[in-house]
C-alpha cells in the first residue's frame, strides 16, 4: 500500500484536479491490461474486426438493395479462392464468401450488441431490485432465474427460436432471453455484498437519498464483474448465433457467418472446403477474442491489485 | 414495561436517551427458513448521554456493543424500547420523527466506524467522501465545497494535497481521520466511535485519541465510545458503560469505577488490559477466561456466573451448567442420550447405561465441580439410567443502584467484590 510521503505532497500538489486524478486511474486500468500480451492479441483482433465491420461499405460494395443479403453471381458458382472478383471463392448459390466475411462482421456485431446491451441493462435492474429489495421479491426473481439457469444455453435460445419462427431478429430476441439471468444474478450477489459495506451505512448516516446510495456506492462498485461478463458474452453469443443459424433459425441467404457455413457444409465432402472454412473461422476468431479481452480485464480490474 | 433503572444524569442537558433498548436477530432454519429462536444481541440497556460528554460502551467482543451504537445512531430498528434525542429541549423518539426533525437528528448524530477501510468508498474522492454530507444538505456550492472540505481536513490534520486522492493511498491512520472529517462536516452534537482506534498501530491509536479530545473540547461534542478495551477509554471516558451478552452489568463514573469495579466482570476485564500506569499493576487479579455463552441462550441469574471466579450459591445455577460441565468431562457426555427440561433449573438427564448415571451422579458431588454450583443443587436423585437434577429457581439479577450514582448488577456487596479478589 502506497503511503503518502511528504516529497508526495509536493508533486501531487494543488494543481490535480479530480478530473486528472481520475483518468489518472482509469490509465492505470489500461496501463494493467495493455500489459498482458494475450490481451493485446485479442484487442488487436477486435479492432480489426470492428474496422472491418465499420469499413465494410468501402471494403467491398454494398449490395443492392439489401446490403446483408448476399450477392448472387450465377455465373461464378463453386469457384475456389483466387478467382478474379471472388478471391476467397464462392458458394454452391455463386454468393461471394468474402462479401459474407466481410458483412458479416456487420451482422454478427449487431447480435452481440443488442443482445448483450439489452440483457445488461435488464439483468442489472432486475438482480439491482432482488438484492436491494430482498424478502419475497428476490425469492421470486430468484426462483425464476433459477428456472433459466437449469437449462443450457443454447437448447433454451433454440426452443424460443424454433417457436418465434426462423429469422435473425428472432435469434436476437432468443438470446436475450436466455442471458439477462446471468447479469440479474451477478447482480444481485454484487448488490447484497456491496450493500453491507460500512460506506454504504457511512451514507445513510449523513443522510443520503437511497436512488443516490444506489448510483454513487452501490451500482458503481458492482460493476466489474458485470463488464467482464458483457465482454465474454459479445464473443459467445455470436458463436451460439452462428450455431443457431448454422441450424437454419436464420433467414436463408443472409451475410451472417452462421448461415455461410451451413451453406457451405454440403460441399466440404467434395472438396469445396473454403465456403465453410472462412465464415467458420471468423466465428472462431470473434469468440476468441473477446474472451481473451474479457480474461485480461478480470484481472486488471481486480480490486485486489487495482491502485495498489 | 418495567424500565431498568438508569445512571443518573446530574449536572448537564441529557441529549440522547437510551431506554431499555433491545434487539434481537432471528435465527433461521431449515429450507422453510424458520425462526428457531433469536440472538439477543442487545437486550433491554437504558442510560443517558449528556451533551459534551463521553460515554464508553466496553465489553467483549459479540456482547452486543456495535449492535447497540447503530441502534443509537438510527441505522438499525430496535426490536424494543426507545432511543430519544433532544430536539430543541424535548426528547423525541429517534424512530419516530417526522421530515424537518428527522432532519435535524441525521445532521447531529453521526458515526465513525471501525473499519477505516470499508467505510470509505473506495472510488470516492477525498474531496467527494468528506463534501459529500456538505452536498446532500446542500450545505456548500460547488465553488464553496473545495474551501469547506480543506478546512475540515485541516481541523483533523489533513490538508489541501490530500483532496484528490483515493481512500488506498492513505495508511489506516489517516484513513480514520478522514472519517472523522466527515463526521464533522454536517456540525453535529453526539458522534459515535464504533472501535475508532482498534485496527491502529498503538502510537497512531493515541494520536487520534488525542484528535478526538481536542474536537470534542472545541465543539462540546458528545461521544459514545465503543470499545472493546477498557485502557482505551479509560483516559477519554467520564462515564463507562459496561456492557455483557447484551446487557448492562456495570455503570457510572469513569474514575469510581476504576478505583473501584463493583462488578467481577468489570474487575476480570480491567485485569485482562492491566494499564501501565494502573494502581493495582501489581496486585494478582485473574483475567478473563472460559467461553462467552450463546447469546441465544443467555444463562439464568447472573449471565456471568459461568465464567465468574467469585460466583455464589444463589447467581443463577442451572441445567445448562450441568450439561457445559459434562462437555468437558471426558468419557461422560458422549454416554448423555438425553435432557428433559421441566425449567430451566429443573431437568432429567438420561444416559445410556446404569453405570454412566451412576458416574455422573458421584462426579457431582466431587471436587471438579465448582463448589458454588455444588451448593446450588437442590435435588440430585438417581433413577435407574436416569439422573433428576434441581437448582435453586433464581431471578434475573438486576441492576441495583449504588453510591455516586453508580450501578451495577451482582449480588455481591462491593467489599465482598473486593476482598474477594485479594
Ligand atoms: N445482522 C446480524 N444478524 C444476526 N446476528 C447478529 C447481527 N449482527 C450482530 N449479530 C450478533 O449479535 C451479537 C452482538 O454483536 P455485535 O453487536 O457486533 O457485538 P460487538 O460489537 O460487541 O462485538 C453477536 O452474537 C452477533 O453474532
Ligand atoms: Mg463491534
Amino acid at each position: 500500500m502506497s503511503e503518502i510521503t511528504d516529497s508526495n505532497f509536493e508533486k501531487a500538489s494543488v494543481r490535480d484536479t479530480a478530473f486528472r486524478v481520475r483518468m489518472r486511474r482509469f490509465f492505470g486500468v489500461l496501463q494493467r491490461l495493455t500489459s498482458n500480451p494475450t490481451t493485446v492479441v485479442g484487442l488487436v483482433l477486435i479492432a480489426l474486426m470492428l474496422a472491418m465491420a465499420i469499413f465494410a461499405p468501402w471494403i467491398t460494395e454494398a449490395n443492392t438493395p439489401d446490403a446483408y443479403q448476399m450477392p448472387r453471381d450465377w455465373g461464378a458458382v463453386r469457384k475456389p479462392p483466387g478467382t478474379p472478383g471472388h478471391w476467397l471463392g464462392t458458394t454452391n448459390e455463386g454468393g461471394d464468401v468474402f462479401y459474407g466475411v466481410i458483412w458479416g462482421s456487420r451482422t454478427s456485431l449487431q447480435l452481440s450488441l443488442y443482445v448483450v446491451g439489452s440483457t445488461m441493462v435488464i439483468g442489472t435492474i432486475i438482480g439491482s431490485v432482488a438484492g436491494l429489495v430482498g424478502g419475497w421479491v428476490d425469492e421470486v426473481l430468484m426462483r425464476i432465474v433459477d428456472v433459466f439457469l437449469s437449462i443450457p444455453e443454447l437448447i433454451f435460445a433454440l426452443a424460443i427460436a424454433a417457436v418465434l419462427g426462423p429469422s435473425f431478429t428472432n435469434i436476437i430476441i432468443a438470446l436475450a432471453m436466455v442471458i439477462w439471468v446471468k447479469y440479474a444474478r451477478i447482480m444481485r450477489a454484487q448488490v447484497i455484498q456491496i450493500k453491507q459495506n460500512d460506506y454504504v451505512d457511512a451514507a445513510r448516516v449523513i443522510g443520503d437519498s437511497k436512488l443516490n446510495i444506489y448510483l454513487k456506492d452501490i451500482l458503481p462498485n458492482a460493476v466489474t464483474p458485470v463488464t467482464v461478463q458483457a465482454t465474454l458474452d459479445m464473443g459467445n453469443v455470436v458463436l451460439i448465433g452462428a450455431t443457431l443459424s448454422f441450424i437454419g433459425l436464420s433467414e436463408a441467404g443472409i451475410a451472417e457467418w452462421g448461415v455461410l457455413v451451413s451453406e457451405g457444409q454440403a460441399g466440404i465432402a467434395s472438396g469445396r472446403w473454403w465456403a465453410s472454412t472462412f465464415p467458420g473461422l471468423m466465428i472462431f476468431l470473434w469468440a476468441l477474442a473477446f474472451n481473451l479481452v474479457g480474461d485480461g480485464l478480470r484481472d486488471a480490474l481486480d480490486p485486489r491489485t487495482e491502485g495498489r | 414495561m418495567n424500565s431498568a433503572p438508569k445512571p443518573e444524569s446530574a449536572t448537564s442537558e441529557v441529549l440522547l436517551s437510551i431506554s431499555d433498548v433491545q434487539k434481537y436477530y432471528p435465527i433461521r432454519e431449515g429450507a422453510l427458513q424458520r425462526v428457531a429462536g433469536h440472538v439477543r444481541a442487545v437486550d433491554g440497556v437504558s442510560f443517558d448521554i449528556r451533551r459534551g460528554e463521553t460515554v464508553g460502551l466496553v465489553g467483549e467482543s459479540g456482547c452486543g456493543k456495535t449492535t447497540l451504537g447503530r441502534v443509537v445512531s438510527g441505522l438499525t430498528d430496535a426490536t424494543g424500547g426507545a432511543v430519544h434525542y433532544n430536539l430543541d429541549g424535548t426528547l423525541s423518539q429517534i424512530d419516530h420523527l417526522q421530515d424537518l426533525q428527522a432532519r435535524q437528528f441525521r445532521r447531529n448524530c453521526q458515526m465513525v466506524f471501525q473499519d477505516s477501510f470499508a467505510s470509505l468508498n473506495p472510488r470516492h474522492l477525498v474531496l467527494d467522501i468528506v463534501g459529500r454530507p456538505l452536498r446532500v444538505y446542500n450545505e456548500a456550492s460547488s465553488g464553496d465545497l473545495v474551501e469547506r472540505v480543506v478546512e475540515l481536513l485541516e481541523q483533523v490534520g489533513l490538508g489541501r494535497q490530500h483532496l484528490y486522492r483515493y481512500p488506498h493511498q492513505f495508511s489506516g491512520g489517516q484513513r480514520q481521520r478522514i472519517s472523522i472529517a466527515r463526521a464533522l462536516a454536517l456540525n453535529p452534537e453526539i458522534i459515535v466511535l464504533d472501535e475508532p482506534t482498534s485496527a491502529l498501530d498503538v502510537s497512531v491509536q493515541a494520536q487520534i485519541l488525542n484528535l478526538l479530545n481536542d474536537l470534542q473540547a472545541e465543539r462540546n461534542l458528545a461521544y459514545l465510545f465503543v470499545t472493546h478495551d477498557l485502557s482505551v477509554v479509560r483516559h477519554m471516558a467520564d462515564r463507562l458503560v459496561v456492557m455483557y451478552l447484551g446487557k448492562v452489568c456495570e455503570a457510572g463514573e469513569t474514575q469510581s469505577i476504576f478505583a473501584a469495579p463493583h462488578h467481577p466482570y468489570t474487575r476480570a476485564l480491567m485485569a485482562a488490559k492491566p494499564d501501565l500506569d494502573d494502581d493495582r499493576a501489581g496486585e494478582n487479579v485473574k483475567g478473563l477466561d472460559g467461553i462467552v455463552p450463546d447469546p441465544a441462550r443467555p444463562p439464568q441469574g447472573c449471565r456471568f456466573h459461568t465464567r465468574c471466579e467469585m460466583a455464589t450459591p444463589v447467581c443463577g445455577w442451572e441445567v445448562d451448567d450441568v450439561v457445559r460441565w459434562l462437555e468437558d468431562e471426558p468419557g461422560m457426555f458422549e454416554h448423555l442420550s438425553g435432557v428433559e427440561r421441566q425449567s430451566e433449573f429443573n431437568a432429567e438427564l438420561a444416559f445410556d447405561s446404569e453405570e454412566a448415571a451412576a458416574k455422573l451422579s458421584m462426579a457431582i458431588r466431587s471436587e471438579s465441580v465448582p463448589a458454588a454450583m455444588k451448593s446450588a443443587l437442590k435435588r440430585l436423585k438417581l433413577d435407574g439410567h436416569k439422573v433428576d437434577i434441581e437448582f435453586e429457581a433464581v431471578d434475573e439479577v438486576q441492576l441495583t443502584a449504588r453510591d455516586g450514582g453508580r450501578l451495577a448488577s451482582c449480588v455481591l456487596d462491593p467489599d465482598e467484590v473486593a476482598a474477594k479478589s485479594q
